[in-house]
């Protein structure tokens, strides 16, 4: 048991009667495998639409789709009267779903000039299956937002090891996997304090790297074709898992995010040939021609920096500047606002020179992904574009589009159903087929968030945390200050009071986090729950995907 | 013009002969009497004297003028086509502190302690380190040398770069310094966030609050017992001429936001003496600054911008902009590190190529410092009466290729020589060359 | 005559059109009756410059403005050389591999950012070309790249001079020995680092060798064999001992100097320029006999031991001694103003004005094997020219203009405040980085990270 985990289970015992943490849910099965959507706006793909349609699927494949189709006898029919069907969401590059190695790689080294492989962040011959996590939360999050489908790839720096192309759903970690070894993934970054610890020994340990296995893979051939009388080649598994990359039969996948890293993996494509990948990428509007001309294949980060929003405070600490320094300000929102914008605008630009791409949404906050690409489609992108660039273009880019990206007969049935338009502002997600497996959204969320709610949170609550075995007791106190609120929780078994950091609340939705101290370990806890009068209901989130629900009751005001 | 280059060519190699005769004589000073005759002086407050004379007698200016009797007996120096200035003031050094970076035993400009004000730099000034010559021979013959480090490092002091002793180097000033609480990034290794930042800055801004707090107890029970009700408490008798008024704050502030917070707390904590120092956004906020009537030591003025979205040129036309608006500005070389204080004049000739008025350069980096620092009755112009720190040049003194060609401090006349002239001496043409024999 | 300029027009709509993958733009632009200081033939006072796509192609009197083309009234200006600054870390996000001894292998133009402001403001001072060269962490450093300040480009390998031979970056004397003590492996001392160089070479030679039996074996038909491991470490190595790189050498000391001569002597290395060289002075016979070169600072002295001994007469000295020498910065400030840097020549040994002014062009162009390109205003060569009110070696000047390839790349009339070409969204719109900017060692930055880690080390 490493250290963090002892701390959380020790949180645990102090807030919580025990352990939410162990026992696996018992998953029941359904009861057939065979599905009817009826009554369902079907965007077959983009630009291709059916108003009012039936799909059907049997055994994981879309076995009907159109008017008037019969319905089998055996199916479960799923009433989506007026809803919207697309093919499932396909992200580029995400590591949702993988687990995270418990120690960072930074032990300090003898010869920091020549560490082991490991050390240096050269892994190529790991798999990412190795590493999956079928139940990871990330996962579902995507999942929830209609991603079906994922290149996932593992953590580290140089070469991480192999992606693989995963569904977003299944029994169990083989069971997720619809391609293995699908890329190589790379990110031009260095090792802690070793060699190579910069991008200049980066690329050059690439470039080395990538010859020596050119060669070493040319020799191997001729040894094969007759050993006798032949050194025999020294085996090195690094080379070995670089051969289908010299051989083209497999792309190298980069996190690519700035308009520079897009220029290092040119750079180095041009000097080696390889066929590269560029995902994640953020601002690279002003290369789009160099990028569309050297033939790499692009996902676009789904990522978005904030809007530009009006501070009052701000403008209140403005009264104070002189008017040339006013004027200074205005001009640097400006900018910083026109910046913002541009990002918005990357993937309009990409789709006006005609670049097939899709979307990675590896650097994004899930939450704010249905609102970032309303802000694309804001800025110029097409409805289509859009889909085409959560669809189409990343089966074809990934090598599915037998399989994925659109709704026809045959194609697995992968799909995501919501009550609207996906593009519209109110739409949401409420159902999700996961290779024939149906997962429904819970449709009491949607009345969550509130904005125009108006509640009182201040004074003393006490709370009920349920778990499996049994309840937790606490107090959690708000106070309004201004426009801002602070809060402290007690009870439990927690030996005192603790601040509250970051409480807010926007309409009816309260969050708030804190962090407790054992030694020298800190662990962060964050709450969420929908106020409704005199009580609410959510979640709390401790450590690493723990969560465990919460319910409170205001105390009545002495 | 190919000739008239040839001919000062010829002047330029005439003049470094001189030099190099005058400095294989005598390493010691000379004092006396002496009359420099038939120059242009620069007296900054009382004109330009064409064809003038300055009389020296045993550390003072004794005459200026067109019309002056040379005393007998005085050592004539015909100063024929050259200026006469008075010694260039650096206000914002490591002379003596600093014999060379990088190896502790090289340094002694940072104690260790946030709040040490009763660190005098005058006592750690070593009279004999390599840089005070080099310095010396460009014009610079006044400096204020400042220790470094925290919030209150220590008391700077203003000495004249010559004697054998702080106390024969000591020039009549000696002033607090305050590294106000900075909300900027230093340097790329400073890798702190916003948040860390600004947490830092209101940290020390309330660590300041209270020293002022306790240094204003201390003095007024101070007063109130004449002394005899407060114990040994070093930091507060060092603060305690500061708020009394009898010793200058000096306020190391930069950026924008920190001018204003400066602005603001000298004005709360009713700061009797004080002086901006540094101040590279001053022309941010000159207005304030002039409306506030706080004298300002700025520099480097040859520096590059805080922002990157600043003018290129932001730190050039600062000192030039503040003066603009009415700002007392003197220009200091900042050239901390790289023993480059001999600079000092192409600071100012920067601040004037990018828009100071020519003479208010020339100014702040002779009789403006002198004013700040409440010398001005015995530096930082040639006038009778005042110290003799002058020095000999060939030309505009802002000017790069313009030659000192002499030296007087406190009426000592220089030797013109530093270890650096020494190795050109040496090895202009080495001997033995490429082979021994 | 008319299908050739459909090829022409052809040709350009190809290359705007096309992947612009290190394209470089060029202009035509005509530099009307200014003070022309050629600084290799003299100067011509009331003469125009006619730049026509990218090359100085007339100089002289009366020439008629191309049509189309852009005209700059320089009457009352001086015209110069674009300034050439050898030793720069501008437009670098990355400076240092210094966590091995030897990083041949490594190369600074993987790591350009035409982002960076330094670029526009070094074209601010006249400065249209530098060496962004590796850092001196290591005793063998990186591959270095000669840029041209192309600000403006958003394509990191439009900064490339295109053709400027490859240059290398070696390093002597304390930061090197501090990196050996620091990791606790050599070299930890001047001995040291005389050892790893020699190391490394004769190294390369014996690789070189099984290379070279190798591939004439290959040559066989028939051939069977296995081929030695590749190391691009080596094989760099191998490069600078054929001659293909100029060798560029961090140095103080003169020991260190000689010894550096020796061993690329004995190696039979003929390009060498010292950098820094601030000792140069004591060894100026040994440098100019062995024909090579110094880089130096005009006055920085005092900032560590090895500096402790120096003297601002070094250039002169060095240039009376008949070493080709250049002015550098090694700084974001320096390298804005050069050619006051240059100018302390004057007061320190009295250089003429062509001496001075080739300091930091003709001269640095020689040590970066560009000078047929650069380096001079002569008919043939690049359109790289800064404009000054006032003499450039005056305290007064000031740049009006930079022209890099023929394009006005700086126009101190056109310079708004903000001049970033990318705007991080993220960032807060007041965010400073105060410097005093002039007590750095830029040539230790990245490695900042390793000291902290060594700090924490030693707690």
């Amino acid at each position: 048991m490493n250290m963090r985990s002892r701390i959380v289970s020790i949180l645990l015992t102090l807030l919580l009667p025990l352990s939410v943490l162990g026992q696996d849910e018992q998953v029941l099965a359904p009861v057939t495998r065979t599905y009817a959507i009826t009554n369902v706006n079907i965007v077959q793909a983009p630009g291709r639409k059916i108003d009012m349609g039936t799909i059907i699927i049997k055994d994981g494949l879309i076995r009907a789709v159109g008017k008037g189709i019969a319905i089998p006898a055996d199916a479960i029919v799923v009433k989506a009267d007026s809803m919207y069907a697309y093919a499932g969401f396909i992200d580029g590059l995400t590591r949702a779903g993988v687990n995270k190695p418990k120690e960072e790689n930074r032990d300090r080294v003898k010869d920091p000039g020549n560490p082991t492989p490991e050390r240096a962040g050269i892994t190529p011959w790991n798999d990412v299956r190795f590493s999956l996590n079928p139940s990871d939360k990330g996962l579902e999050e995507i999942r929830n937002l209609g991603f079906t489908t994922a290149q996932v790839v593992p953590y580290g720096n140089l070469f991480p090891g192999q992606a693989a192309v995963i569904l977003s759903g299944g029994k169990g970690a083989d069971d997720m996997v619809l391609i293995g070894k699908s890329s190589l993934y790379s990110e031009l970054t260095g090792a802690n304090n070793v060699y190579p610890a910069t991008l200049l020994g980066v690329m050059a340990k690439w470039r080395e790297l990538y010859r020596q296995a050119a060669i070493s893979k040319s020799y191997e051939a001729m040894y094969a074709s007759n050993r006798s009388g032949l050194e025999r080649p020294v085996s090195d598994r690094n080379l070995e898992a670089l051969y289908p990359v010299v051989d083209q039969r497999m792309p190298v996948i980069f996190k690519s995010e700035r308009l520079l890293d897009v220029n290092h993996v040119l750079t180095l494509k041009k000097d080696l040939g390889f066929s590269a990948v560029l995902a994640d990428v953020k601002d690279a509007w002003p290369i789009i021609n160099t990028i569309k001309a050297s033939g790499a294949k692009t996902f676009l980060s789904i990522d978005l920096p904030e809007e530009v929003k009006k501070d009052e405070k701000k403008d209140k600490k403005d009264e104070g500047l002189n008017a040339a320094a006013k004027a200074e300000n205005e001009g640097l929102e400006k900018r910083k606002a026109e910046a913002v914008q541009q990002y918005a605008a990357q993937a309009a630009a990409f789709q006006k020179a005609g670049v097939v791409f899709g979307f990675s949404t590896m650097s994004a906050k899930t939450k704010d992904i249905p609102a970032n690409l309303r802000r694309m489609i804001a800025a110029g992108l097409t409805e289509d574009a859009a889909l085409a660039a959560l669809t189409t273009n990343p089966a074809q880019l990934l090598g599915l589009s037998d399989r994925l990206g659109t709704i026809d007969n045959g194609k697995m049935a992968n799909l995501v159903i919501s009550d609207k338009s996906y593009f519209n502002e109110k739409a949401k997600v409420r159902y999700v087929f996961v290779d024939g497996v149906m997962f429904k959204m819970d449709v009491k969320e949607t009345k969550k968030g509130d904005p125009n709610a108006k509640v009182d949170i201040e004074g003393t609550w006490s709370t009920v945390t349920e778990t499996q075995q049994g309840r937790a007791d606490g107090k959690l106190t708000f106070k309004k200050d201004g426009s801002n609120y602070s809060g402290k929780i007690s009870g439990g078994r927690l030996p005192s009071p603790i601040d509250l950091t970051d409480v807010s609340l926007d309409g009816n939705v309260l969050t708030f986090k804190y962090s407790m101290t054992f030694g020298s370990n800190t662990i962060a806890v964050s709450g969420e729950v929908t106020v409704d009068g005199d009580s609410f209901k959510g979640t709390v989130s401790f450590g690493q995907n723990r969560t465990a629900p919460i319910e409170g009751t205001k105390d009545p005001k002495n | 013009m190919k000739k008239i280059q040839l001919i000062y060519g010829v002047i330029v190699a005439a003049f470094c002969l001189a030099t190099m005769n005058l400095s294989a004589q005598s390493p010691k000073g000379k004092t006396g009497v002496f009359a420099l005759t038939n120059a242009t002086v620069e007296t900054i407050t009382k004109g330009t004297i064409a064809n003038g004379t300055v009389v020296i007698t045993n550390g003072k200016i004794t005459a200026v003028g067109t019309n002056v009797q040379v005393p007998a007996g005085a050592e004539v120096i015909n100063c024929n086509g050259m200026k006469i200035y008075p010694g260039m003031i650096d206000a914002g050094t490591k002379v003596g502190l600093l014999e060379v970076g990088q190896i502790p035993q090289g340094s002694d400009e940072r104690e260790s302690g946030e709040i040490i004000p009763q660190m005098k730099a005058l006592s750690a000034v070593n009279p004999n380190a390599t840089v005070i010559p080099v310095t010396r021979i460009s014009g610079v013959t006044t400096v204020v040398t400042m220790p470094e480090g925290g919030l209150l490092p220590g008391t700077a002091a203003l000495i004249n770069l010559h004697g054998y002793t702080p106390d024969q180097m000591y020039a009549g000033f000696e002033g607090v310094v305050l590294n106000f609480p900075n909300t900027g990034r230093r340097g790329f290794g400073d890798r702190r966030t916003e948040d860390e930042l600004k947490k830092a800055s209101e940290k020390a801004l309330a660590q300041l609050n209270d020293v002022w707090e306790k240094a204003t107890q201390y003095h007024k029970l101070d007063s109130a017992t004449s002394g005899k009700g407060v114990g040994y408490y070093p930091e507060m008798q060092a603060l305690v001429p500061v708020i009394r008024g009898e010793r200058a704050l000096m306020v190391e502030v930069d950026l924008q936001k920190d001018i204003q917070a400066a602005l603001k707390w000298v004005k709360e904590k009713r700061v009797k003496k004080v002086v901006f120092t540094g101040v590279s956004e001053g022309w941010r906020e000159a207005e304030s600054i002039a409306k506030a009537g706080i004298p300002v030591i700025t520099g480097p003025v040859i520096a590059i911008p805080n922002r990157d979205y600043d003018r290129y040129d932001a730190r050039y036309s600062n000192a030039g902009m503040m003066a603009k608006a009415g700002v007392k500005v003197a220009i200091r070389s900042g050239e901390e590190g790289n023993g480059n204080y001999r600079n000092l004049p192409y600071h100012a000739g920067f601040a004037t190529a990018y828009g100071m008025n020519r003479e208010e350069a020339l100014k702040a980096i002779t009789i403006t410092p002198a004013e700040i620092l409440g010398v001005s009755a015995q530096y930082g112009s040639i006038e009778v009466g005042k110290v003799a720190n002058l020095f000999v040049c060939d030309g505009d003194i802002f000017e790069t290729k313009t030659q000192v060609s002499q030296v007087f401090i406190d009426g000592w006349k220089i030797p013109m020589q530093s270890r650096q002239t020494l190795l050109y001496d040496e090895f202009l043409k080495r001997e033995p060359g490429l082979s021994k024999h | 005559m008319k299908i050739m300029k459909n090829i022409t027009i052809l040709i350009a709509a190809i290359c705007i059109s096309a992947s612009g993958f290190g394209q470089v733009e060029k202009g035509t632009v005509l530099i009307k009756n200014g003070t022309v200081l050629t600084v290799t033939k003299g100067t011509l006072a009331n003469t125009d410059v006619l730049i026509k796509d990218g090359k100085i192609s007339q100089i002289g009197k009366s020439i008629a403005l191309p049509q189309g083309a852009k005209e700059i009234d320089a009457t009352g200006l001086f015209v110069m050389p674009g300034i050439i600054d050898a030793h720069s870390h501008i437009a670098l996000d990355q400076i240092n591999e210094g966590t091995n001894a030897i990083t041949p292998e490594v190369f600074t133009g993987d790591a350009l950012n035409p982002f960076q402001m330094s670029i526009y403001r070094a074209l601010a001072g006249g400065c249209s070309m530098s060496h962004a060269l590796h850092g001196s962490a290591n005793s063998i450093g990186g591959q270095s790249q000669t840029i041209k300040h192309r600000w403006g480009t958003y394509d990191a390998e439009a900064l490339k001079m295109e053709g400027a031979p490859r240059t290398i970056k070696f390093a002597l004397g304390e930061n090197p020995t501090g990196h050996g003590r620091r990791d606790g492996v050599q070299p930890q001392t001047r001995m040291g680092v005389e050892f790893v160089i020699r190391k490394a070479f004769s190294e390369a030679r014996e690789y070189d060798a099984k290379w070279e039996a190798y591939n004439k074996a290959k040559a066989v038909k028939g051939f069977r064999g296995a081929p030695p491991t590749y190391s691009l470490r080596l094989q760099t190595l191998v490069d600078i001992l054929k001659g293909n790189i100029i060798l560029h050498c961090h140095s103080y000391r003169a020991d260190e100097i000689q010894m550096l001569l020796k061993v690329t002597r004995d190696f039979g290395i003929k390009r060498v320029v010292f950098q820094h060289t601030n000792e140069g002075f004591k060894v100026a016979p040994e440098i100019a006999a062995a024909g090579a070169m110094a880089s130096v600072f005009a006055d920085w002295w005092q900032y560590k031991l090895e500096v402790y001994w120096s003297t601002p007469y070094n250039a002169a000295i060095l240039v009376r001694n008949g070493v080709v020498t250049s002015i550098n910065s090694d700084s974001p400030d320096l390298i804005r103003h050069l050619y006051h840097e240059a100018g302390k020549t004057q007061k320190y040994g009295g250089l003429s004005d062509d001496e001075t002014l080739s300091l930091i062009t003709i001269n640095p162009a020689r040590q970066l094997g560009v000078e047929a390109r650069v380096g001079s205003i002569e008919t043939g060569k690049d359109g790289d020219i800064a404009i000054f009110k006032n003499h450039p070696l005056s305290i007064y000047g000031v740049p009006q203009y930079t022209i890099v390839d023929g394009i006005v790349r700086f126009d101190r009339e056109k310079d708004a405040a903000d001049m970033r070409i990318m705007v991080d969204p993220r960032q807060t719109v007041d965010a400073t980085l105060y410097e005093t900017g002039h007590a750095h060692d830029f040539c230790m930055q990245d490695t900042a990270g390793l000291f902290e880690s060594m700090e924490n080390e030693n707690k």
